[in-house]
């Protein structure tokens, strides 16, 4: 009996060896231990073993059958593992084709924007916007640019009636905000200006971003350490910045700051002129007769202000070299900024 | 303005600064240095030579070959072309390599088979002419020793130690609240204080006065307001003549032309001193009188430039006894000036008033270096300068004698004024701590004579310093001395905490953007406010139609940016047009902009507008509909639509969008006309939104609304009905025939051809009832739908296909 039970197990697993595929197996295990399989046909014969050889007999004829299912479940999942393996190569696609899926693109100049702003939020700035159509009062002469003065020579202006324009500079808004809310005062400014000025580094509409802080002792040192903080930001940890004396009839003492190259780093190329600099924007600490004319104490608050080319700054940090690209709107260009 | 560094050092020791350092000084100080130019840089491997022989060219009739004495270079074989040479002059000669002022370079080569080692210059060739050198304009080689003493010429020596280019133009930007820096002796008073040294005075003569200058002439100033000062100086025995060598070539080198010696002299102090001066021919003075008034209205003046000007009561002007002699400031007229027979000279040496003087000059259109100045300002003391400096500097060259005395109208001249200033505001203002010493040296060495009383620094200003008024002016002249480097980085944190941030507004028109340069696909565009006018035409606009009513720039760069847009249509069909020739073949376009309504109450009503373009493959009607209701869903807000009259649409694809009931814009296909009018061949569909409006009306969040509990029922029902009626007005119908069970309802097929009559369509709707609280019983849809198959059919007639 052990002889035919051992002779059993090894047919049938030679059986389980030869079989190709899941119908295959089933057949095998109807045939061995179905319920007339001869598996189960040997079981029966137990009936007729003697009592002291059945539990030995048992265990043995028990183990049989545990291997052949476990042989068979094995051999079952490796079937069914090729048989995935077949379908999934089946569906094998060329993963490099395309389907398009349309993608959308911002305007440089709004992303740029969207940035430096994001920036000044941060530090508490409020974002106010204003008419981009002003009056002379406003835009000149509360500016500290009395009617005739040699620095309306700075700016070539856009006239719509002898005292309406086209805003030369985002600075009227400081007025606007000045004359309707008290100190402390922390905004930006975003916003079109104008100016008679048509080339390849001037486009006659260009965007500025405005900064005002007023609030009591805000020094010329506070400037620098908020624009070091926002050229960090915009540009990368290592930017520095610059302070060149200048003049703006509404700030006093006036400063150009320039950032070091975000190219070379520093070390001089050809979008600085080798300067290793770069000029970003106008600033300085807002000039007393502006307070005054915009009804805050100067003995009581000071301020600083600044207004950066955002056009500019796009053509820095992504390498633009013609103003006009901006306002040409060619897609092929403006599906490069997502 | 232009300044050379060779003047510069008349008055301040530079000889151990180099130009480069001086520049580099001047920026930091507040000077921009636009550019440094080295004269000598033009003029590369061009020296002094000697002609030797001169022979026929075997090749060549119009040649001439030449063997020249280069002194310490060797000989050379120069082939030439010109005949105005002989054997024994002294030319010029560019040798191999040689660069001239214009970038031409010359190199040894062949003319018909003889070697040229080089080429002989002209004048013109090195930039010269005959007010440089004599015989320096004329068309042929330069002969140097018709020009220049034998002295002067070393054989072998380099071009630029002859004709003195060996010196550094500095174009030093002066900005508008520093008029006291516009000349070379204002700069150089900068420099002094930049470099810590001594700024010597006029290098002037002293002189024996004859007679009194108030028997030549009587000077009456009517119009004190415009004129505050003026000052004539008489000047008798004039010689007119050129200037000498020295004065010829430093005013060519800055750009000025060389007259005479009258108008040279005060050409060049007006650059040295920074006062424009006028030399009259006393002859024209007639009746032995200046008056200076405001000009009669038709009065009228023909100026040096030869331009005759009807002149008003804005226009000052300097009069004889009958007639105007001269434009205050801004330009003398033709019969005043000097002429080569002038024997006498009246030297004026005015104050004009800065504003008219801008005024003057702009509405005559006439501007000279002289009015430049008076716009920005001069000092008060320099006309006293002056006078004395043109009186020497003409005496200096044995020219004339000098009339005793000088006149002199002068309303009260303006004085030192003092300023005393805190030392601690200072440094509030600056943001760091100044040594007291520091800031009172600096100070002293700006001429802004400075003490220390405790903490206060007391200042004497001197009026040509009118910027100077306050304490931040006098914070900022002493940073811009002591160095912006040392401006400490400091955070805002002491301050007010404020709270920043975008308004709701901002908020929307971000999000509107993020959506729609997302997966929407749209692409920002940015385009210009101003537009031509003529696009009311090209959009075809009705003669009474408001957008006809355009903002319009005075001085427009160029009509086709001549007025303020009132639509985005334009801008936007524009746009698309531009990208179809430059074959860009579809795509979303969108811009937020402003449009730009005349308005009684303020500057201009500015409206921010969303304004939607699509074109190519795959764009119609419904897909840009498809991008405004998401635009209006992201908002939560519902947009309606009907058939609208847009005059540049297609008439049966034009749409008005209806917030509230209320018209927000359009949407539709452009008319074939219009687009062919911006050359557009193909079907282009844009819509124009509000945006205001729609963001008024804007919700973050729609009120909470539980899931639902229990099972809908929906039920697909398809219409036969009449072509015309709009799915609208189905929609209406089914929602009125229907209670609150109704959920949704949407139209999912409109069907128009085979199998339905002519006239007629089937659309198909999807209706889905639910109750919130409990299972609907199939006999409650049933009641339902046959409420709506009858509404349907009393109404519009329609009957289930």
């Amino acid at each position: 009996m052990i002889d035919s039970i051992e002779q059993l197990v090894k047919r049938a697993l030679e059986a389980i060896d030869q079989a190709k595929e899941t119908t295959d197996l089933n057949e095998i295990r109807v045939r061995f231990l179905g319920k007339n399989g001869a598996y189960t046909e040997i079981l029966r014969g137990m009936k007729d073993v003697k009592p002291e050889d059945k539990p030995r007999l048992g265990k043995l004829i028990n183990e049989g059958r545990v291997r052949l299912e476990t042989v068979l479940a094995e051999k079952e999942a490796a079937f069914r593992a090729a048989e995935m393996a077949r379908v999934l190569e089946k569906e094998a696609i060329d993963v490099t084709l395309d389907k398009s899926q349309p993608i959308g693109s911002l305007h440089p100049i709004t992303k740029v924007k969207n940035e430096i702003l994001d920036i000044f939020v941060g530090l508490g700035f409020k974002v106010e916007e204003g008419p981009e159509i002003e009056t002379d009062y406003f835009n000149f002469q509360l500016m500290n640019i009395p009617k005739d003065h040699p620095a309306r020579d700075m700016q070539d202006t856009f006239y719509v009636s002898e005292n309406t324009l086209l805003r030369t500079h985002t600075s009227p808004m400081q007025a606007h905000v000045m004359l309707s809310q008290k100190p402390p005062i922390r905004i930006v400014v975003p916003g079109k200006v104008y100016r008679a000025d048509d080339d390849a580094s001037h486009s006659p509409i260009f965007n500025q971003i405005e900064g005002l802080v007023v609030d009591k002792d805000v020094s010329l040192a506070h400037l620098k350490g908020t624009l070091d903080t926002v050229a960090k930001a915009l540009f990368n940890q290592d930017t520095k910045t610059r302070f060149r004396p200048s003049y703006f009839p509404f700030t006093e003492p006036s400063v150009e700051v320039d950032v070091t190259c975000s190219v070379c780093g520093g070390s001089g190329c050809r979008l600085c002129k080798g300067t290793g600099w770069i000029e970003i924007l106008g600033a300085g600490v807002v000039n007393p007769k502006v307070l005054e004319n915009c009804g805050v104490d100067p003995n009581e608050y000071s301020g600083f202000a600044f207004g950066l080319g955002v056009d500019r700054i796009a053509m820095i940090k992504y390498g633009v070299p013609d103003i006009r690209s901006f306002y040409e709107n060619d897609v092929r260009f403006l599906k490069q900024y997502k | 303005m232009k300044v050379l560094y060779s003047w510069l050092k008349d008055f301040v020791k530079l000889d151990d600064v180099a130009p480069s350092v001086l520049a580099d000084k001047l920026v930091k100080a507040g000077f921009e240095v636009e550019e440094t130019i080295d004269l000598s840089s033009s003029y590369v491997n061009i020296a002094v030579c000697q002609i030797t022989s001169i022979e026929q060219h075997p090749n060549a009739n119009k040649l001439l070959v030449c063997q020249v004495d280069v002194g310490g270079q060797g000989t050379r074989q120069i082939v030439t072309g010109a005949h105005n040479i002989q054997v024994g002059d002294i030319v010029p000669v560019c040798l191999d390599g040689a660069i001239l002022p214009d970038g031409k370079e010359i190199h040894t080569g062949e003319l018909r088979g003889v070697e040229s080692q080089g080429m002989f210059c002209g004048g013109s060739e090195l930039g010269l002419d005959d007010s440089d050198y004599n015989g320096a304009g004329f068309d042929g080689i330069f002969i140097l020793n018709n020009a220049f003493s034998a002295d002067r010429l070393l054989l072998g020596m380099d071009i630029n130690d002859l004709i003195d280019t060996r010196d550094v133009i500095l174009d030093v930007g002066v900005t508008a609240n520093r008029p006291d820096t516009n000349s070379v002796y204002g700069i150089a008073r900068e420099v002094a204080a930049v470099l810590d040294r001594p700024l010597k005075p006029f290098a002037n003569l002293e002189w024996k006065e004859e007679g009194n200058v108030e028997d030549m002439v009587k000077v009456s100033v009517l119009a004190q307001d415009l004129c505050p000062r003026y000052m004539i100086k008489g000047l008798t025995d004039i010689t007119v003549k050129a200037s000498p060598e020295w004065i010829r070539r430093r005013l060519r080198k800055v750009g000025l032309r060389p007259i005479n010696n009258v108008v040279d002299a005060t050409n060049y102090v007006l650059l040295e001193v920074g006062q424009p001066m006028h030399a009259f021919d006393y002859r024209e003075v007639e009746g032995q009188e200046i008056v200076v008034r405001r000009a009669k209205s038709g009065e009228h003046i023909v100026t040096l430039d030869g331009k005759d000007s009807v002149l008003d009561e804005d226009n000052l002007v300097i009069c004889n006894a009958q007639k105007p002699m001269a434009l205050a400031g801004i330009m003398g007229g033709l019969a005043s000036g000097v002429k080569p027979d002038t024997d006498c000279i009246l030297l004026e040496s005015a104050r004009f008033a800065r504003d008219n003087i801008r005024r003057s000059s702009k509405k005559l259109g006439i501007r000279s270096d002289s009015s430049a100045r008076f716009e920005k300002g001069i000092d008060y003391i320099s006309q006293e300068w002056a006078i004395e400096r043109c009186v020497s500097m003409l005496l200096a060259q044995g020219v004339g004698k000098v009339k005793g005395g000088v006149i002199d109208v002068k309303s009260e001249l303006p004085q030192d004024r003092h300023l005393d200033v805190s030392v601690d505001k200072i440094n509030r203002i600056l943001g760091i701590v100044v040594p007291p010493s520091e800031m009172v040296s600096i100070l002293n060495r700006l001429s802004l004579k400075t003490t220390l009383d405790g903490d206060v620094l007391k200042v004497i200003v001197p009026p040509y310093r009118e910027d100077i008024v306050g304490a931040n002016d006098l914070a900022e002249e002493i940073i811009r001395l002591y160095g912006y480097d040392n401006i400490v980085s400091t955070p805002l944190d002491g301050m007010h905490q404020t709270h920043g941030g975008l308004y709701p507004r901002q908020k929307w028109i971000n999000e509107i953007k993020t959506l729609l340069s997302g997966t929407v696909g749209g692409h920002e565009i940015l385009s210009y406010s101003f537009v031509t006018p003529k696009s009311n035409d090209w959009l075809g606009l009705a003669k009474d139609d408001p957008r006809r009513h355009m903002i319009e720039i005075l001085n427009p760069l160029g009509e086709e940016v001549s007025v303020m847009r009132t639509s985005l249509a334009h801008s936007m069909i524009k746009t698309i047009a531009y990208n179809l020739a430059h074959s860009n073949k579809d795509a979303l376009l969108y811009e937020v902009g402003k449009i730009y309504l005349p308005d009684s109450e303020q500057p201009s009503r500015e409206v921010e507008t969303l304004a939607l373009g699509a074109f190519g493959e795959g764009k119609d009607f419904y897909s840009l509909k498809a991008v405004l209701d998401q635009v209006a869903s992201k908002l939560n807000v519902k947009l309606r639509y009907h058939a609208g009259s847009e005059p540049y649409l297609h008439p049966g694809r034009n749409a008005d969008v209806l917030l509230d009931g209320a018209k927000i814009g359009y949407i539709g296909e452009v008319h074939p006309q219009v687009a062919a009018r911006y050359k557009i061949d193909g079907r282009v569909y844009i819509a124009e939104i509000d945006l205001e409006k729609l963001i008024a009306q804007a919700k973050d969040h729609l009120p909470y609304v539980a899931l639902p509990k229990y099972p809908s029922i929906s039920r697909d029902l398809a219409f036969v009905i009449r072509a015309k009626v709009t799915g609208d007005q189905i929609l209406e119908t089914i929602k009125g025939a229907c209670d609150d069970k109704l959920e949704d309802l949407y139209i999912f097929d409109v069907y128009e051809g085979k199998g339905i009559l002519s006239g007629f369509k089937s659309v198909a709707v999807t209706v889905v009832f639910r109750d919130p609280n409990r299972t609907l019983v199939d006999q409650e849809v049933v009641e339902r739908v046959d409420k709506i198959l009858v509404a349907m059919k009393e109404t519009w007639g329609a009957v289930l296909r």
